[in-house]
């Protein structure tokens, strides 16, 4: 009955508030900075005004991850003490217009961050972007709990191994049911998930059991990318950049195929089944 | 590669060798804490010591899946803290090893229900137990990484040859030596032919950012996810590398003075190259 | 997973009390006795009586009794006897039954008669226990039985120590906001009803059974005093009869437990079940094991 009645409240709410996504996963590793950094270039690349907000505080990383660490001037905690504005903190994207990033403070601990302050700040992020996305750290600690605080949403990355997906499932069950979860499978090898080697994407969401926004395959061209400060997203052309590119149009509402990776039993392995070996 | 099918047993120390209080740590999550932990620790225990491993990450415990034991749980470190059991009670024996036993962490509780004192007292109490202590712990620098430091003497800080990592681990490494706690540093994941097209960082480099003693540098294995689903650690397999390798890291911890085998050719021609070009 | 294996049974029912088999001479029901006196020697059954109503006074204080007799009826010595052991007890009668002979009887006792000639020693599938039938185990019983030799070293060690070898029912523990978002549909007394699914991480527990429709996922965990039943995967932790009860048991439609506990037996599944296709099964104790039949094999009550 409650939330029927909320969805009522939420039609009268202007339309025009941004709409406030974290990005999480419980374990870390997993591409939570990556996806953060490559869904939030998409998005500003269809034209969407996007604000990257850092949220791990003491360890950031997605300054590293957008190549603009030697730009960050002021951080989030200035902004919530008040020694700055958050115009001055926000600091625009090297390749897009539409894309700012909120860094993190790199000196300072988590619990220093009271969470009326986290939810605060993103309120008035989506006073401003279409698109607010929060980075949240590893753990489900301080950190995490303030990285939930301000949003309406969530993105859960996960990849397919068996300790990823205990971590992932832990954090499912604490977001509860507000925030309408969907999942990214992250790193996916399907040479190895062809072999039995890894988990399938269907093994993920057996347990998971979310609704799939897309799966990543692991390319080297990954790494490379975040060390240099270049989001693949960049590149609409290439498996990834496409795969965060119909990632951005679905989470727009738009009604594309959640991008998959291609997993084909080869005819060798068909064979070895046959005869009860190993594929 | 070298190859050996039993590791050399040594002597039980005699007299007053104190227990060797290892928190295996990164601040970046997802770089393999607790596989190195599994892993070190069954080659330990493989050469003669009495090995203790500890899930400092409550909450989100994996080292017990990662050696195949989560079925056998019935207490954990959180009940022996609160004196709801004994601590020889929780105590997890690994059969396939003599002397390995693992102590789990709590998954339906927060890493707040354990401060640091009592992570202390549960740790000093394993010294009848054990030789040598390996504390694997949660990713980032908040309570749970405090907790977990709190029971240590020395940190093996694990890192991979990419840029937020490395800057992760220089934050940690940096608290650590606040403590103050004698830190050694394993590169693991390390992709040579990514490091010889520049795409990746070389050990040197790593070290020279980090400044701290190196132990060990692990190649990527693709074996490892699946050791790690199927909860065999990779130090069984003979035919692996890393077995030899995690042998020997366990060999410099005994304190053997051993040279570490470079994967890669030296990167002092590129550099060479680049300043003559750069000028 | 056992899957058409026609051997499987399940043994007879446990002992708790409801519906206890005393011996030919008393047999339990749900509303009270039955107390079958048509026997040979009607001395030697109201000896026999009486010994068996000294012995559990309290339980069969206040209760109802149906008195079946044969062909004969007994001498008023006998009668006064067996009045004065019912009256002094307190125990009610609801019927008297017997041959016609037995009509005043029953109007002597001042209760209903009701003609049957039937003999009372019907065979009650429950009297004996079938020790001698050979009980076939189901594929995944089996396995289950030959598995986890680490964890019985381990509980036995903790037994000789006489230590607990699981953890104790601690319910203060659970505080009303540390418990996972809950639908409760339906609170029925001493069953907690949970709809959906439980992640790594959540716990349930209560003093009664525990129903989960949904899945139970690794790392998630259900400890109640009485039964269990999920109505779709149990992948986590599932203690039934924390308290001691042995009697109780674990239903799922797919179960595939991390750990089972069944008061203090303890067991995992082997992995040769993984991959097999999903069936509904019951895990009870026998023998002090935790055994897994099909669930239809499983005999109902």
């Amino acid at each position: 009955m409650h939330e029927r009645q909320l969805e009522i409240e939420e039609a009268v709410v202007p339309a025009a508030r941004g709409r406030a996504i974290v990005i999480t996963s419980g374990k870390g590793g997993v591409g939570k900075t990556t996806t953060t950094a490559n869904l939030g270039t998409a998005l500003a690349m269809r034209g969407a005004r996007v604000a990257l907000v850092d949220a791990d505080i003491g360890l950031r990383n997605l300054d590293i991850v957008l190549g603009l660490e030697s730009r960050v001037k002021h951080h989030l905690l200035d902004v919530i003490e008040g020694g700055v504005t958050l115009e001055e903190a926000l600091v625009p994207s090297k390749y897009n217009e539409s894309l700012v990033l909120l860094a993190a403070a790199q000196h300072r601990e988590k619990d220093e961050v009271p969470t009326e302050a986290m939810t605060a700040l993103i309120e008035r992020l989506r006073e401003r972007f279409d698109y607010v996305l929060v980075d949240c750290p590893a753990g489900i600690e301080h950190g995490f709990r303030n990285a939930i605080a301000g949003a309406q949403e969530a993105i859960v990355v996960c990849t397919p191994e068996v300790s990823a997906v205990r971590d992932v499932d832990r954090v499912i069950g604490l977001l509860g049911n507000r925030f309408k979860p969907q999942l990214i499978v992250n790193r996916l090898r399907p040479q190895l998930v062809k072999r039995g080697k890894m988990l399938s994407v269907e093994d993920v969401n057996a347990i998971l059991r979310l609704p799939l926004l897309g799966v990543i395959a692991d390319e080297p061209e990954i790494i490379i990318t975040t060390n240099k400060g270049e989001p693949l997203a960049l590149r609409r052309d290439g498996a990834t950049g496409a795969a965060y590119h119909a990632m951005a149009a679905k989470i727009a509402g738009e009604d594309v195929e959640a991008p998959m990776v291609e997993v084909r039993e080869s005819f060798f392995g068909r064979l070895g089944a046959f005869f009860g070996g190993k594929a | 590669m070298e190859r050996s099918s039993s590791f050399p047993i040594v002597k039980k120390k005699v007299g007053n060798v104190s227990t060797r209080r290892i928190v295996v740590t990164s601040g970046k999550g997802g770089v393999g804490k607790t596989t190195t932990t599994a892993n070190l620790g069954a080659a330990l225990a493989m050469r003669g010591h009495r090995v203790v491993l500890v899930d400092a990450d409550i909450g989100l415990r994996n080292l017990d899946l990662v050696l195949g034991l989560e079925k056998r749980i019935v207490f954990d470190i959180v009940e022996v803290a609160e004196g709801r059991c004994q601590l020889r009670q929780a105590l997890i024996k690994d059969k396939r090893f003599e002397s390995l036993a693992i102590l789990p962490a709590a998954q339906t509780r927060e890493k707040e229900a354990l401060t640091a004192e009592q992570f202390a007292g549960v740790i000093a109490g394993l010294d009848e137990f054990a030789d040598f202590v390996l504390i694997d712990c949660p990713a980032g620098i908040e309570t749970g990484f405090r907790n977990a430091v709190a029971g240590a003497k020395e940190a093996l800080v694990v890192t991979t040859p990419e840029v937020s990592a490395i800057r992760d681990a220089d934050r940690v490494i940096g608290k650590l030596l606040e403590v103050p706690m004698p830190i050694s540093l394993i590169v693991n994941r390390l992709r040579p032919e990514m490091v010889r097209s520049g795409d990746m960082l070389a050990v040197e480099d790593v070290c020279e950012v980090l400044n701290a003693t190196l132990v060990g540098v692990v190649p990527d294995d693709e074996e490892i996810i699946d050791t790690t689903n199927r909860g065999e650690p990779i130090v069984l397999d003979e035919s692996n590398r890393l077995r030899t390798i995690y042998e020997k890291i366990a060999r410099r911890l005994e304190g053997e003075d051993i040279p570490i085998t470079s994967f890669e050719k030296p990167t002092f021609f590129k550099r060479l190259i680049g300043a003559i070009t750069t000028g | 997973m056992g899957k058409g294996f026609a051997g499987a049974q399940r043994e007879p029912a446990v002992d708790d009390g409801r519906s206890e088999v005393v011996s030919a001479l008393l047999r339990g029901r749900s509303w009270g006795i039955e107390i079958a006196l048509d026997g040979a020697d009607l001395g030697e059954a109201l000896a026999e009586l009486e010994g068996k109503l000294s012995a559990a006074e309290a339980f069969y204080r206040d209760c109802e009794a149906t008195l079946r007799f044969g062909e004969l009826a007994p001498s008023a010595d006998d009668l006064t006897r067996l009045q004065s052991l019912l009256s002094g007890r307190n125990i009610s009668i609801r019927r008297v039954l017997g041959g016609a002979a037995i009509a005043a009887t029953a109007e002597a006792l001042a209760a209903p008669f009701e003609e049957s000639a039937a003999p009372s020693a019907a065979p009650n599938p429950r009297r004996e226990p079938r020790r001698s039938r050979v009980v076939e185990l189901s594929e995944s019983a089996r396995s289950l039985k030959a598995d986890f030799d680490g964890a019985r070293a381990d509980i036995a060690s903790r037994r000789r120590a006489g230590e607990p070898s699981v953890r104790r029912l601690d319910l203060k523990r659970l505080a009303g906001d540390e418990a996972p978002s809950l639908r409760l549909v339906e609170a029925a007394p001493g069953t907690l009803y949970h709809i959906g699914t439980l992640r790594g991480g959540q716990s349930l527990q209560q003093i009664g059974n525990i129903v989960v429709v949904g899945d139970v996922n690794p790392g998630a965990e259900l400890i109640a005093s009485g039964d269990i039943l999920v109505f779709g995967r149990l992948a986590g932790v599932a203690h039934a009869g924390a308290q001691g009860d042995v009697s109780a048991r674990v239903r799922a439609l797919d179960l595939v437990p991390t750990q089972l506990r069944i008061a203090t037996a303890i067991a995992a599944e082997s992995s040769a079940r993984r991959g097999k296709k999903a069936e509904p099964e019951t895990a009870c104790v026998r023998d002090g094991k935790i055994v897994v039949v099909p669930y239809s094999k499983e005999e109902s009550w």
